[in-house]
């Protein structure tokens, strides 16, 4: 009772803003330091929140996916992820040992593995129990549960090196289950994929109320508050209470040698009136909804890296304040982020609710900014997949694709571009040698460019053609493909439909097409041919400028009725006329073309400017819709240049170098290119013969 | 000292040999201008004639190299990757002809320099400079393998533990090892290349392991030789970049003094590579003495036999 108490005094206050909690979970474990085990029992409270009566529970036991290579996230990422290897004989896995309801019917022996995607007998990351009596609309069960976590060598998020714990999905995490019409699903029943070696996760959001017991020596870290700490000094055991309502996961890290290091972001120190009111007068809301709130960061940090911890609190900060501006004030008390050590990378840039993990890498030079858009990014879930809370293993690009394009807006707003981690001796070599820092718009747009389209943004994690296909349409592309939406919108549309999306969705589970509503809604446009091509189609984009030509307009010569006489002019005529009029000043007249093409199988509306040498502009639309079209202009100077989508609206187009086309080949442009590529291949060439 | 007045006399040496540098220049640029044309013929005409041309040089865009990747496709790879290798075995095989021919010349400093001299020479040498390259590169691996211990020592002591620090140390300790060992190689083979010159024999194997024990006997002449001419590329590295980069930022106008810039920088490096021989031809009748040659015996009249 107490406990519940306590959580209610941690949410009263964010009572306005709670989600309507349908899992939650009263969780008291402890960690046995020396096996890497995490043992303890939980109290599902689950409300059926539905209009169907349910008959069984689906749970995820996603720490089975370490199992052995059996399961079916081996059997697709090979053991490795992100460039991560599982290191040998580093299985991890999860156990339920008691099932039981609350008036004690045990469901122990009835939980069996399933496997709702691939059917694969040797995968028990999803298991499901048959209840004695299904659940009626509207009521709730309270489940109790006995578990046995062992984690694995940090890998794919999770696990232990040394005496580094980093514990994600790691107790048994009810599926969701879905109404007919929720999240436009065409039946009724549980949402409870397998752990796939491209998916993420999904669940309900729910109150967390979690008791860590650990080696009094280690520095804990978790989702929410710690609201209390007790010290057994006879165990040497030290347990800790964490609270957090209104969330869908939790998760939690332990290490003795963390440095732990507190700041405070001030919303009214880290935001000017100026950029309230403005934030205000953008979205039409009043100045107390642009406020931000005060929010407690903690930084859990490797000694080897104290010298980054002011890094980490300004990114946090930075991305603290324009999430904040942007979408709507961050609704918890905390934010913890977490600094994983040598070796477990696997365990970095992660994202659970109030609690990310970043990484850095030992003296990391200040202009490479990889610590900065790690810790940016993994922020950025909490309002693309925690407030927003997506079905990753379906829709991935609706948290990272987003959260893609917000941090890079963040990034390049803020810090400019970066360099590349060219690092000799702790020396930053990419700076030195002046080369150019990549901002996070040109890196998306590379990976989009050189990569093919193979599927829709839209396609569940499992289904794409392969890992890069994954996550290039899941990040990179989406990213590209919102800015595009961006430019076609105009930066004031898209920043309200971007809020409008976020506010309408906050503590809820919404579809691809519920956001390509609220942009329509906001922007009072059909953007059918946006997301029809580009989210659910894998269409490819690319306009070109084919052909400029330029033709004097001779006099006439041959045989002409004029007025009913037929007249002949011969071509000697014709240009004595031609040569007169120029003595009287008159100008030659060109009849120019340009011809555009559309080369990708996508279709946009276009706009084509086409400058005259004697400095004239002429703009034409084109609907994009045929293969090319010409456009004829009949003046007294000739076509110098032209572009179609001269304002670069197009991102997604994967080819700008043919959007425009000069009518003169700018030789001095090709030599000035040729040799400074050509000094390159110079001096490569000094570097391979100094060897002989 | 020693290797001071070595480096010196090396670069005076390389100096007067212009006309080698120049057929240095050229050969590396042909063979420069055979690697990168059949690339700018993909993406130059496109730029010569789109303003992303313009934009590219104001402010490159890693995206373009994508676009040009993707365009190319998958089907382009294998070709490319033909034409660097079929590139890099004529540049390395034009080199070694190349040396054949210099180094002589740039060790037997009396003899004037003749263009029937250096191509007679390059003739005669080739195939014993060319054994001496491919000992090299075994020296090179073993140099490789031996910095490589370090970094297998670091992982075996560090390895497993969650500290970065000791292993990033290691890492840097490895590469100043490898910079250096791969350094007293190079230094060694110009003193192969010399002896090779010197005392007119084909036998590189022999001029090879000789180098090396010239070396393993005088580590300090060696090693401070070698890096004063380390030291001097790196200042001419950085010499370059400096003023490469305020000239990129003055505009268009400036891009003829930007391409002389570049050129002396490469010439800068070849004459680096002709001092390196220079200064072992400098230092090595020093380090070992070509044996004196035998007297001629003397004729004797028949007059010396009158009893």
């Amino acid at each position: 009772m107490r406990h519940w108490l306590l959580l209610l005094a941690v949410a009263l206050p964010l009572r306005a803003q709670l989600a309507r909690p349908v899992a939650s979970y009263d969780i008291r474990v402890s960690l046995d330091a020396a096996s890497h085990t995490i043992s303890g029992e939980q109290t599902l409270a689950w409300v059926n929140d539905s209009p169907d009566t349910v008959p069984t529970l689906q749970f995820h036991l996603y720490m089975n996916a370490f199992r052995n290579s059996r399961s079916t996230f081996f059997r697709e990422s090979g053991g490795q992820l992100r460039g991560d290897r599982a290191a040998e004989d580093g299985w991890g896995w999860i156990r339920v040992d008691s099932m039981k309801l609350e008036d004690g019917t045990d469901l122990t022996q009835r939980l069996q593995c399933i496997s709702p995607d691939d059917g694969n007998p040797d995968d028990c990351t999803v298991a499901e129990v048959a209840l004695p009596e299904p659940v009626r609309p509207g009521a709730s069960l309270r489940v109790f549960m006995r578990f046995t976590t062992k984690l694995p060598k940090v890998f794919a998020r999770t696990g232990y090196r040394g005496d580094f714990h980093l514990a994600g999905q790691w107790f048994p995490k009810i599926g969701v289950w879905e109404t007919k019409g929720f999240r436009y699903a065409e039946k009724s029943g549980w949402n409870c994929h397998q752990f796939h070696a491209n998916s993420e996760f999904y669940s309900n959001y729910g109150d967390y109320r979690v008791e860590l017991t650990v080696p009094s020596r280690f520095v804990v870290g978790a989702t929410g508050e710690m609201v209390k700490r007790s010290d057994d000094a006879k165990r040497g055991t030290s347990t800790y209470l964490f609270v957090q309502p209104s969330v869908t996961d939790f998760a939690w890290t332990a290490q003795p040698g963390f440095l732990r290091f507190e700041r405070v972001f001030e919303a009214a120190k880290q935001t000017s009136q100026e950029e309230l009111a403005a934030a205000a007068r953008l979205h039409g809301i009043s100045l107390e909804e642009a406020r931000l709130s005060d929010v407690q960061m903690i930084a859990l940090i490797q000694p080897e890296h104290a010298e980054q911890t002011e890094r980490h609190f300004r990114a946090l900060s930075t991305a603290l304040k324009y999430f904040g501006l942007w979408y709507g004030r961050y609704p918890f008390r905390t934010i913890t982020v977490v600094d994983p050590p040598y070796g477990a990378g696997g365990a970095g840039g992660m994202e659970y609710p109030a609690f990310i993990t970043a990484g850095t890498s030992y003296r990391l030079p200040e202009d490479v900014l990889m610590l900065e858009i790690v810790t940016v990014h993994e922020f950025g879930h909490q309002y693309w997949m925690q407030l927003v809370a997506n079905n990753e293993f379906e829709e991935s690009w609706l948290d990272e694709g987003f959260n893609t394009y917000s941090t890079g807006k963040i990034m390049d707003k803020v810090y400019g571009g970066t360099a590349l981690p060219l690092v000799v001796f702790g020396k930053d070599f990419w700076s030195w040698l002046r080369l150019p820092k990549l901002t996070q718009a040109s890196l998306d747009r590379a990976a989009h460019a050189g990569y093919p389209v193979r599927d829709p943004l839209a396609t569940r994690a499992w289904e794409f053609y392969d890992g890069s296909s994954y996550s290039i349409s899941s990040y990179s592309r989406t990213g590209v493909a919102l800015r595009t939406l961006e430019a076609v919108l105009g930066e004031d549309t898209m920043a309200r439909a971007m809020r409008a999306y976020h506010q309408r969705w906050r503590f809820r589970h919404p579809h691809s097409r519920d956001f390509q509503q609220a942009v329509e809604e906001v922007s009072g446009r059909d953007l059918e041919w946006f997301f029809s091509q580009f989210v659910f189609g894998s269409r490819r984009l690319d306009y070109a400028v084919s052909e400029i030509r330029n033709r004097k307009l001779d006099a006439p010569a041959g045989v002409f009725e004029k007025e009913g006489r037929i007249e002949t002019v011969t071509v000697k005529e014709a240009r004595r006329r031609d040569e007169e009029r120029e003595k009287k000043g008159g100008k030659p007249r060109y009849e120019s073309w340009v011809k555009v093409e559309r080369l990708g199988d996508a279709v946009a509306p276009q706009e084509i400017e086409v400058r005259f040498r004697d400095g004239h502009i002429e703009r034409r639309p084109w609907d994009g819709a045929g293969r090319w079209a010409k456009f004829t202009f009949t003046r007294a100077a000739e076509i110098e240049s032209a572009v179609i989508d001269y304002g670069r609206k197009y991102a997604l187009d994967v080819n700008h170098a043919n959007n425009s086309r000069k009518a003169d080949y700018n030789a001095r442009l090709s030599t000035e290119w040729t040799l400074r590529v050509l000094f390159w291949a110079q001096n490569a060439m000094l570097w391979l013969t100094a060897l002989v | 000292m020693l290797p001071l007045i070595a480096f010196w006399s090396g670069l005076g040496r390389a100096w007067r040999r212009k006309r080698m540098l120049a057929l240095y220049w050229f050969f590396h640029t042909l063979c420069a201008m055979g690697a990168a044309l059949p690339l700018m013929a993909a993406a130059v005409p496109q730029l010569g004639r789109s303003r992303l041309g313009d934009e590219l040089l104001r402010q490159f865009d890693l995206a373009w190299l994508a676009e040009i990747s993707a365009a190319a496709g998958e089907a382009a790879a294998p070709a490319v990757i033909f034409a660097a290798l079929v590139a890099a075995a004529t540049l390395l095989l034009g080199a070694v002809f190349l040396a054949g021919g210099a180094a002589p010349l740039l060790a037997r400093e009396e003899e004037p320099y003749s263009p029937e001299e250096f191509w007679r020479n390059a003739g005669r040498n080739f195939w014993p400079y060319l054994r001496l390259s491919l000992y090299s590169l075994v020296l090179y691996a073993a140099a490789f393998a031996a910095a490589g211990l370090l970094t297998r020592g670091a992982e075996a002591l560090w390895g497993e533990g969650l500290e970065a620090k000791p292993l990033a140390l290691a890492g840097y300790a490895r590469l100043a090892l490898l910079v250096v060992l791969f350094g007293l190689v190079s230094t060694a083979m110009d003193f192969a290349k010399v002896r090779l010159a010197l005392s007119g024999t084909r036998q590189s194997l022999r001029a090879c392991l000789g180098s090396v024990r010239l070396a393993w006997r005088n580590p300090g002449v060696v090693f401070w030789l070698w890096a004063c001419f380390a030291a001097a590329a790196a200042a001419a590295a950085y010499a370059f970049v400096e003023l490469a980069a305020r000239l990129e930022t003055r505009g268009t106008a400036w891009v003829a003094p930007l391409v002389l810039l570049q050129q002396a920088y490469v010439l800068a490096r070849i004459w680096l590579r002709f001092a390196a021989w220079g200064a072992a031809a400098e230092l090595d009748p020093i380090l070992r003495p070509l044996p004196a040659s035998e007297p001629e015996p003397t004729r004797l009249e028949a007059a010396d036999y009158q009893i």
